[in-house]
């Protein structure tokens, strides 16, 4: 992936790393309501974002991912109550972590999507394909043997 | 430093003999000049051997946690009735009494599994420091002189400056005094430069992405993952290390330059809210990598964002273990 030139036909590749009972089902309504999104989201689904170890994304960015969306329920909506709100604290300081140690900020995003909001996923798909779009393949971190 | 000396040795002397407590873990003279290595006393006649000084390195939080998970393990084969506790005296100042709150507050053993016998501490010689002021000479011979250190070596005597080989996380140190303490050999130290504790981060912030990672890259290319720094944190005794695990694999052990990145961001990672500055992976890294510089600024964020510091105060919660509503949340995308 790392070899092809942003210029030749590259497309983004993003992990989407989501809430079952959220964004899950937001990506699921978007679809049945035909709205178009890109397609370079590739969706990983888990419970809750508090099972989000952020290790994940840090992985997800190593094994070849151009960026990385995590996306969970909104806060106070969580469906066991809190996994959101520890999730957040672990995101933030994530996001600072890896911008810090020079990886670029806008690979690594977060987000909060319901279940009916279908529109709102194909906005931040939309949003964050063409925030990576812009930075071009991903060449920190990535494994190359 | 020689009447805390003397106190640590009457206390630990006192404590074993009325059988307060099992096991003293301290200081002893090391075996090459200025140097000193954690030792565990037992007999009460063996607490003349217990030393303090500026030599001392290690964060011995981490044996106390070594001596009372294995204890807890071994208690597992035997029979209720026969069931014994462990009780564990430590020589602890302030950075060590913070890994004590902290393993404390992961609830890894009881407050009343340790009796902690609080130093003040006036600061570490960092071993690279000296390595460089003595331009690689070997020290044959050396010893403390209140604020110096008189060194020997090959090419003659040596005056230094304290200050000039002190550990960067001593000369910046906010906790020197223990947090939490039984009894207290010695006054409290007199405050270290803890106001400037967190330029080197600011001072990196101020880098451009592109010099950042230029850094992170090169510090991290030296390491040559032989986990000495794991072994040696007190915030690190998971039974099975992430660096281990192999099905599924976290971590890849390929020659990739990025596997090792990797390993570090999780390493580093894993101590929010969890590491005290104590200096110790750092000064057992066998390739000098600047574990600091990351590990601050976790340390800063976590100070930031959650009000936290890690180990200074036993009533708080650990930062990633509880939340408020309002946290804040400008890192969320929001098209
Ligand atoms: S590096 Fe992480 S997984 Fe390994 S021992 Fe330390 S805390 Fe546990
Ligand atoms: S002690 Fe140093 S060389 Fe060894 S694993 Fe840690 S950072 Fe790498
Ligand atoms: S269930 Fe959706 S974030 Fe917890």
């Amino acid at each position: 992936m790392a070899e092809v030139n942003a210029t030749d036909g590259w497309e983004p590749k993003i992990i989407a790393i989501v809430c079952n009972w959220c964004t899950y089902a937001g990506a699921d309504l978007a679809g049945i309501s035909r709205i178009q999104y890109p397609p370079n989201v590739r969706i990983v689904r888990l419970p809750c974002t508090g099972r989000i170890n952020p290790f994940y994304v840090m992985k997800a960015l190593q094994e070849g991912a151009d960026g990385v969306l995590v996306s969970g329920c909104h806060p106070g909506e969580c469906h066991y109550l809190t996994g959101n709100y520890h999730a957040r604290r672990k995101f933030a300081m994530l996001k600072r972590y890896l911008s810090y140690v020079g990886m670029e900020p806008d690979r690594t995003n977060f987000t909060w999507c319901s279940a009916s909001e279908g529109e709102r996923f194909a906005k931040v798909i939309k949003g964050v394909t063409e925030k990576v779009r812009a930075l071009g393949p991903a060449k920190k971190l990535v494994k190359t043997l | 430093m020689e009447n805390v000396e003397k106190k640590i040795r009457e206390e630990a002397k006192k404590l074993l003999a009325d059988k307060k407590v099992d096991v003293v873990v301290g200081y002893e003279r090391g075996t090459l000049p200025l140097t000193a290595t954690p030792v565990f006393i037992t007999e009460p006649d063996d607490a003349d051997r217990l030393v303090y000084d500026a030599t001392c390195v290690q964060n011995l939080a981490k044996y106390v946690h070594d001596i009372l998970s294995a204890h807890k393990e071994a208690q597992k084969k035997v029979k209720p009735e026969d069931k014994k506790k462990k009780v564990v005296g430590v020589v602890a100042r302030g950075c060590t009494s913070r890994s004590l709150v902290i393993q404390l507050q992961e609830r890894q053993y009881g407050r009343d599994d340790l009796v902690v016998l609080g130093v003040p501490c006036n600061g570490y010689i960092d071993g690279k420091k000296m390595g460089i002021a003595l331009a690689g000479e070997e020290i044959l011979d050396g010893s403390l002189t209140g604020e110096g250190v008189a060194v020997k070596t090959s090419a003659g005597e040596k005056k230094i400056a304290l200050n000039d080989v002190l550990a960067d996380n001593c000369l910046t140190c906010r906790f020197n005094n223990p947090v939490i303490s039984d009894l207290m050999a010695g006054d409290n130290a007199p405050a270290k430069a803890f106001d400037r504790e967190y330029e080197k981060v600011d001072a990196f912030e101020q880098l451009s992405t592109e010099e950042r990672w230029a850094y992170f890259t090169k510090e991290m290319g030296k390491c040559i993952r032989c986990y000495a720094c794991r072994n040696a944190c007190p915030s690190c005794y998971c039974k099975v290390c992430f660096v281990e695990q192999s099905m599924p694999q976290f971590v890849g052990l390929s020659a990739d330059h990025t596997d090792t990145q990797l390993f570090q961001l999780l390493r580093t990672f894993h101590m929010v809210g969890r590491c005290v500055d104590c200096g110790s992976c750092i000064s057992v890294c066998p390739m000098g990598v600047d574990l600091r510089n990351f590990l601050k600024k976790l340390d800063k964020d976590a100070l930031e964002l959650f009000e936290n510091r890690a180990g200074a105060k036993m009533e708080d919660v650990p930062p990633l273990s509880t939340y408020k509503e309002n946290d804040k949340e400008d890192f969320i995308y929001n098209p």
